[in-house]
């Protein structure tokens, strides 16, 4: 018997993929985030408010994806900007060659921010590189403060965490303190907002936190 | 639930280590999975037996080494000769 050094990552043929990927959105100034979170988290509702409030110059577009149905594309798109649905017909996650695929036909060099909204899952995502600028993960006051300790791969790797659903807080014993507390706990440098999309509170900051990043990119 | 395609990736790439050095068999790869990686290392070792089974890697095992915070890297490969 005799025993070989074997290197690399388990995920190699994703992050090859991922690093074409990013390095086409730095080619081309794509500014790109990856949106992770729980089915129902409010991704898709955050990402309409965020379409909502840009005007038709803006240069953003969107991937959204989701096991089965085209909804999120349908609900996306009536903002007049670049939306594709993936549908990733059983998989719980998106991974590099899905949005490669996805990407085909867009020409990269018109677009300045695209927004990755993955499957509804707060832990297969995590392990796929996309080749995004930041993974941002989404946690609603409906779940739970303790997500960030049950589930600490996506907090760990986020570099903001957006605390969803804000206005429910009245209804809900979730407490804002704690959960912002058990992400540090994972992750200390963790950046962190609070939104409410149905009521558009904490959406400037949201906007801001995208603004500022995007901006710190160099057009192409 | 993406441990199956984890799994799946380990196979192809063992497959791939193994045929440089044919006639050896791999018979064990040894990964290292840290704790924010995201994968579950028992759901892991439950999807690569599923996919071992009657496959031609059989009886292939799995050893995994808790690694540090989102590592997910191969380790090595242990080979036979026949």
């Amino acid at each position: 018997m005799n025993r070989v050094a074997m290197e690399g990552k388990v995920l190699n043929e994703n992050e090859r993929a991922a690093a074409e990927l990013r390095a086409d959105f730095a080619r081309h100034g794509v500014f790109v985030v990856n949106l992770i979170g729980s089915p129902g988290s409010g991704k898709t509702a955050l990402l309409e408010r965020t379409l909502e409030s840009y005007d038709s110059s803006r240069r953003v577009a969107v991937l959204t994806g989701d096991i089965q149905t085209d909804a999120d594309a349908a609900r996306l798109g009536r903002y007049g900007f670049p939306v594709r649905q993936i549908t990733t017909a059983g998989a719980c996650h998106l991974d590099a060659r899905m949005v490669r695929r996805a990407l085909e036909g867009w020409d990269l060099a018109g677009i300045d921010v695209l927004f990755i909204e993955n499957v509804g899952n707060l832990v297969c995502p995590t392990s796929y590189d996309l080749g995004e600028a930041h993974k941002i993960v989404l946690l609603s006051v409906t779940e739970g403060e303790e997500k960030p300790l049950k589930y600490p791969g996506i907090f760990f790797k986020a570099d903001l965490m957006a605390l969803t659903k804000i206005d429910l807080l009245p209804y809900v014993p979730f407490q804002l303190e704690v959960a912002e507390a058990n992400a540090r706990s994972v992750h200390p440098d963790i950046e962190i907002i609070r939104v409410s999309s149905t009521l558009k509170t904490g959406l400037d900051g949201w906007l801001e936190w995208i603004d500022h990043r995007a901006a710190a990119i160099p057009a192409r | 639930m993406h441990e199956v395609a984890v799994a799946g990736g380990i196979l192809d790439a063992v497959r791939t280590e193994t045929a440089a050095r044919r006639p050896a068999r791999p018979v064990k790869v040894g990964v290292r999975i840290g704790e924010m990686a995201g994968i579950d290392p028992e759901s892991l070792a439950f999807c690569f037996e599923v996919l071992v089974k009657g496959s031609d890697l059989e009886p292939l095992e799995l050893a995994i080494e808790r690694g540090a915070a989102d590592e997910l890297e191969f380790v090595y490969l242990e080979l036979e000769q026949p």
